[in-house]
């Protein structure tokens, strides 16, 4: 594409009260022979956007800067087809965080442009990717339980094709031996006809292709064209689809496990939830030890869960169980003795009135942390610390011991590859290797991914396949495979037919987007994907191990093989390689770098220092723009370069920044570690950890490493940019100035 | 060791005026109120927790429900309307009850047709022994008591009442003690007893507990009918024939049931009036509380605590009457009245003394008196060691 540049600067909003607009237009003209450049001041009304229109159709222009406000906002304003565009952040980061009129000011706003005319010069169109393959519309649903059910439904009533594939020779998962639900409004339990009601349904319906008593064998690919293999009896089936859903489902929590003290096994009497389901299956609650009436029951609460040694988490539906239960025991016998024994109620949402009922019809609760399950006389007694009378209290004769197991995901079975990859590691003494922290991923079996990363889904935090639930609430860091139902958080049946329609969603976008070409979430939409200029490539694996979403496969010498419809364009594999061999259409090292050398570096006299600041786009650069929006004034030395990802930053930058005489680079990324808020998981902690390797370069420029710095920042942290920008300035002060000035 | 729980409790416990215990979430706000519990002792919320888990053997053995006047604050500030105040007046019925070994106290609390039947069964008999047991030749002209019914026969009836209702009040007494002090009601030192007598003293005469409430007006009305009550009780069985006339201890000039009227300052007729007049307001304004509910600790009525205030205010308007028909001398009223009196105020201190609610004079002071014993005991036993 034969470019044809223009700059359009706008003048309002206060950024033609706050600069100085002809020095702005002479640079574009003189320095970069820029052919069109116009100012107005209300750039983002009709007529500013019809002037740039206009210049389209009738100056031939194609590559457009746009000096205003923040690439944050007005970006349906600024949108033209087939235009490279580049938004100069004129508003936010100049005129609303700088003092008016100042010399400080106007060169800011000056290196921005420059800045920007640079990177449109390295920019181009991109081109989206279009797999050699044809796109498919179903979707893999493997788990026929609720969850999967529920799935495949939602996906034909939406017009996509599903595959289920369920491991039991019948569909229905663990909700089939449940007899009565305790689901919304909670006001009563009710008869469990869901799953009858949904295998009807789903077995009738001609979308769906059900596979019982089958496994899924392999999945080779990615979004759009996974090209999966079903075993099913001895024999294979093949189907290709455009996204997964993985509903496999949950096993509760192993009663062998649990402490002595909550006396599974004492006593035939002793069962766990899940068990009472089984065994009260179409009947009456008995005696398991001799089939006798149960009177007095107890239930504990929490058994092996939240505790360190055990599940450390909250299964969120035990407590709600252990009511339904305790109510359906009441319903048998009104004059039985029920107990349940808490550490906290959990009743999310209206459980909360099931909680009621329990207690209407004479539940007794009892707070208590630490009860202990014993033999007395040949029942079990149940002794508790009751908190809120301080008396230790005796549960004596009990027909019935519930223990309320918590849900395991079926994901957390297996060993775990990064065990065997360090083991292998060891052997091979690859240092180097090891610093990237390994993503949990164990053989479960459930998708037998041909993926160089392995064959499962890697584990957020225990077991579950999970990736950033507040911010990405259904997404995996597998792009294309989504989670739903207990095997991505546990969850009662409300939130499973909610997770799988959510799930399902996610899945149709994806397929609908990987079939334009672009990016999922959280680069929805991005035409852009990574390219390798192979002939360089050193095969050092850098790329493949870095990939936060598996989307880079391996020959048997190393090369990588890019699988373009997984990627999230994060750009973490671009800032990896050290050859600098990877590259986006309109993101490269390059780019980055010209923009950095159109930096314009005052002489040590001057006494006007410069500060690099490479900041995430999803949140510190938003943050730098919320302080902008308060009108937080900041130091006027830095200048800002956008990153996709700080997991993108590549060492060269920082090395040409300082032997271009600036005096600092700051690096602003999102928080990392078992918090992280980084929208593409570990391109925070990759950045920081090649940052720990950069003293070496510095010391080759023989600089200080002060210079460089890290910081963690959120959206939220606006107010503290000011001071942080600030306190480094002084600390680089201190230092002095960058020796290599004027080089 | 660990209490056993008993959720049947509970519903026990309804008969003797429970109301929902569940309701109480366990919030705290009563005992933040309430003047009785200490950082140690959350009163009377720990109470509404041993209710709904049913803790009996812990309430048998707890002073707390009778250290608590039932000013109603509690009840007033509960956010779940769970009346803890009335939770512990039950407790205080129901520990009543548990105390008696005879079981006619638990009968007489769980069925108001007992109660009802009982009390007519005893009037009936004393109208009965009084129709017998009549002076052969009444004084038709002027009223005269004496010549009809003796005051030194009634002081002997009077006595063998007093042995009887004694017996039982003392023996529920001691059982009261017992389930409170447990082992160290024998193992404290009687030194400690004497020591600590005199509170017993003072707090029966003085109810100050009562006073450290902010509704100082139920520890008025309280003390009016306390002292009221007293004062007549002083007066019939002690004076009624001025002193003990069986065995010949007596003064003329002090007896109560006489046929000349004293002079109106004379210790006694002032005496009989202020009783009068104390018991006389002090049960109005509780029956008039209780029919408007106008506070807390009259919103919920049991049967008993009526048949209670209703044979107290008979007993005091027919005194009243007696007084009035003997002033202006109609001898045939007089001696009805005297009848009717005595068929009110018998089955009132045979059946309420020892088994229902006039108990409490005994436990509550006893209990307070033994706490107070406790703490001293355990005070001592500090130092020593
Ligand atoms: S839902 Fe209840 S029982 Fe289950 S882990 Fe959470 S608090 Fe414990
Ligand atoms: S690192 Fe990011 S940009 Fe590179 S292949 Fe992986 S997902 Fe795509
Ligand atoms: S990081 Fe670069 S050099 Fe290394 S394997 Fe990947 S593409 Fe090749
Ligand atoms: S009785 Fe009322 S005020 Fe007292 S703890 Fe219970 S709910 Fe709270």
């Amino acid at each position: 594409m034969e470019k044809k540049t223009a700059v359009y600067v706008c003048s309002g909003c206060g950024i033609g009260a706050s600069l100085n607009i002809d020095p702005l237009m002479s640079i574009s003209k003189e320095d970069y022979s820029v052919p069109v450049c116009k100012s107005h001041e209300c750039l983002c009304s009709r007529e500013g956007a019809a002037m740039i229109k206009e210049d389209i159709s009738n100056e031939g222009v194609n590559t457009l800067v746009i000096a205003a406000c923040s690439p944050r906002v007005m970006y349906d304003v600024f949108n033209f087809e087939n235009c490279i565009v580049d938004r100069v952040n004129l508003r936010e980061q100049v005129a609303w965080c700088q003092k008016p009129g100042e010399e400080d000011t106007q060169m800011m706003a000056e290196d921005y442009l420059r800045m920007a005319l640079a990177k449109v010069e390295a920019m181009e169109l991109p081109v989206p990717f279009k797999p050699e393959q044809e796109i498919s519309r179903d979707i893999l649903v493997v788990g026929g339980g609720l969850a999967g059910m529920t799935a495949a439904m939602e996906a034909s009533k939406a017009g996509y094709g599903a595959i289920l594939v369920e491991k039991e020779p019948e569909l229905g998962g663990f909700q089939k031996k449940v007899g009565q639900i305790a689901t919304f409004p909670y006001k009563d339990l009710k008869d469990n006809r869901i799953i009858s009601d949904l295998v009807k349904a789903v077995t009738s319906n001609p979308k769906i292709k059900v596979y019982t008593g089958a496994a899924v064998e392999k999945t080779v690919g990615g979004p759009g064209i996974f090209e999966i293999s079903i075993k099913q009896n001895g024999s294979l089936a093949e189907h290709r689809c455009g996204a997964i859903v993985m509903a496999a489902g949950w096993q509760p929590y192993d009663p062998g496990k649990l402490d002595k003290k909550l006396g599974f096994g004492l006593s035939p009497d002793v069962i766990t939830n899940a068990m009472f389901e089984e065994m009260s299956f179409g009947g009456n609650v008995t005696r398991p030890s001799d089939g006798k009436p149960v009177a007095r029951v107890a239930f504990l609460q929490c058994a092996g869960s939240r505790d360190p040694k055990h599940l450390p988490y909250c299964s969120t539906v035990c407590c709600t169980t252990s009511l339904k239960q305790a109510v359906r025991i009441k319903g048998q016998n009104p004059d039985s003795e029920v107990y349940v024994v808490y550490k906290e109620m959990r009743t999310p949402g209206q459980a909360e009135d099931l909680y009621r009922k329990a207690q209407e019809s004479g539940v007794l609760f009892i707070r208590c942390q630490d009860p202990e399950v014993k033999a007395e006389g040949g029942r079990p007694a149940v002794e508790a610390a009751d908190e809120l009378s301080g008396e230790t209290i005796l549960l004596g004769n009990l027909d019935l011991v519930v223990l309320a197991t918590g849900m395991v995901p079926a994901t957390a079975f297996g060993p775990d590859i990064g065990k065997e990859l360090l083991k292998a590691a060891d052997e091979e003494k690859k240092e180097e290797d090891l610093d990237v922290p390994l993503d949990i991923i164990r053989r479960s079996k459930i998708l037998n991914l041909d993926y160089r990363q392995g064959p499962e889904m890697p584990a957020l935090r225990y077991d579950f396949p999970d990736s950033h639930f507040i911010c990405f609430p259904y997404e995996t860091r597998r792009t294309g495979i989504y989670a739903a139902g207990c095997v991505h958080r546990p969850m009662g049946i409300g939130s499973t037919l909610e997770d799988a329609a959510g799930a399902t969603m996610k899945a149709i976008q994806c397929i609908e987007l990987t079939s334009r070409g672009a990016a999922v979430h959280p680069r929805a939409g991005d035409m852009s994907y990574p390219e390798f200029a192979m002939q360089r490539c050193t095969q050092c694996k850098r790329c493949t191990v870095e990939c936060p979403f598996g989307a880079i496969n391996e020959d048997e010498k190393a090369n990588p093989l890019p699988q373009p419809t997984r990627c999230r364009r994060c750009g973490v594999c671009m800032g990896a390689c050290p050859e600098r061999i990877i590259s986006f259409k309109n993101y490269s090292v390059a780019m980055i770098g010209s923009m950095v050398k159109a930096i314009n570096v005052p002489e040590e006299d001057e006494e006007k220092p410069r500060i690099l600041v490479l900041a995430c786009e999803n949140d510190a650069y938003a943050a730098l723009d919320m302080a902008g929006i308060h009108r937080m004034t900041h130091n006027p030395w830095v200048r800002v370069i956008p990153l996709r990802c700080l997991g993108s930053m590549n060492l060269v930058w920082i090395a040409d920044s300082l032997s271009k005489g600036i005096d600092g680079v700051l690096l602003l990324g999102c928080q990392h570690g078992d918090d992280y808020q980084c929208h593409f998981i570990k391109g925070s902690e990759l950045a920081s950890i090649r940052l720990s390797k950069v003293s070496e370069t510095l010391n080759r420029l023989a600089l200080e490493s002060d210079r460089v710095r890290f910081e963690t920042v959120s959206i939220i942290d606006y107010p503290k940019l000011p001071g942080l920008l600030d306190e480094f300035a002084e600390k680089l002060v201190e230092i002095g100035p960058n020796p290599f000035k004027g080089w | 060791m660990s209490v056993k729980v008993d959720p049947k409790l509970m519903k026990d416990l309804e008969h003797f005026g429970l109301k929902d215990v569940n309701k109480c979430f366990q919030c705290g706000n009563c005992t933040a109120i309430c003047p009785l519990s200490t950082p140690e002792n959350s009163f009377p919320r720990r109470f509404m927790r041993y209710l709904q888990l049913g803790l009996t053997d812990k309430i048998l053995k707890s002073p707390e429900p009778w250290l608590c006047y039932y000013c109603g604050d509690c009840s007033t500030q509960c956010p779940r309307e769970a009346e803890p105040g009335e939770a512990m007046m039950v407790l205080r019925r129901y520990l009543t009850s548990r105390y008696d070994w005879t079981g006619f106290s638990r009968k007489f609390y769980t069925s108001e047709r007992f109660e009802i039947v009982a009390v007519a069964i005893v009037g009936i008999l004393v109208g009965l022994a009084l129709w017998l047991f009549r002076g052969s030749n009444p004084n038709m002209e002027h009223a005269a008591l004496n010549s009809v019914w003796p005051a030194p026969a009634i002081e002997i009836a009077d006595l063998v009442m007093a042995a009887i209702l004694t017996f039982f009040l003392l023996s529920n007494t001691y059982r009261c003690a017992k389930f409170i002090m447990g082992d160290l009601l024998y193992r404290i030192p009687p030194a400690i007893y004497i020591k600590k007598a005199w509170e017993l003293v003072v707090h029966f005469a003085t109810q100050k507990r009562f006073g450290e409430c902010t509704d100082k007006m139920q520890w008025f009305v309280h003390l009016l009918i306390m002292t009221g009550y007293s004062t007549v009780f002083l007066l019939v069985a002690v004076f009624l024939a001025g002193g003990l006339h069986v065995i010949g201890l007596y003064w003329d000039q002090l007896a109560f049931q006489r046929d000349v009227e004293y002079a109106i300052w004379h210790p006694i007729r002032l005496l009989g009036y202020y009783a009068t007049a104390a018991l006389l307001y002090g049960t109005t304004y509780a029956i008039i509380g209780r029919l408007k509910k106008s506070k807390a600790p009259y919103k919920n009525s049991h049967g008993t605590d009526w048949m209670f205030l209703i044979l107290l205010e008979l007993t005091t308007l027919t005194g009243i009457f007696i007084h009035f028909a003997r002033i202006v001398d109609l001898p045939m009223t007089t001696y009805v009245l005297y009848v009717v009196h005595l068929m009110v105020a018998v089955p009132m201190l045979v059946l309420e003394v020892p088994f229902a609610k006039w108990a409490h004079l005994a436990f509550r002071p006893v209990v307070v008196f033994l706490t107070q014993v406790k703490e001293e005991y355990f005070k001592e036993q500090k130092m020593l060691a």
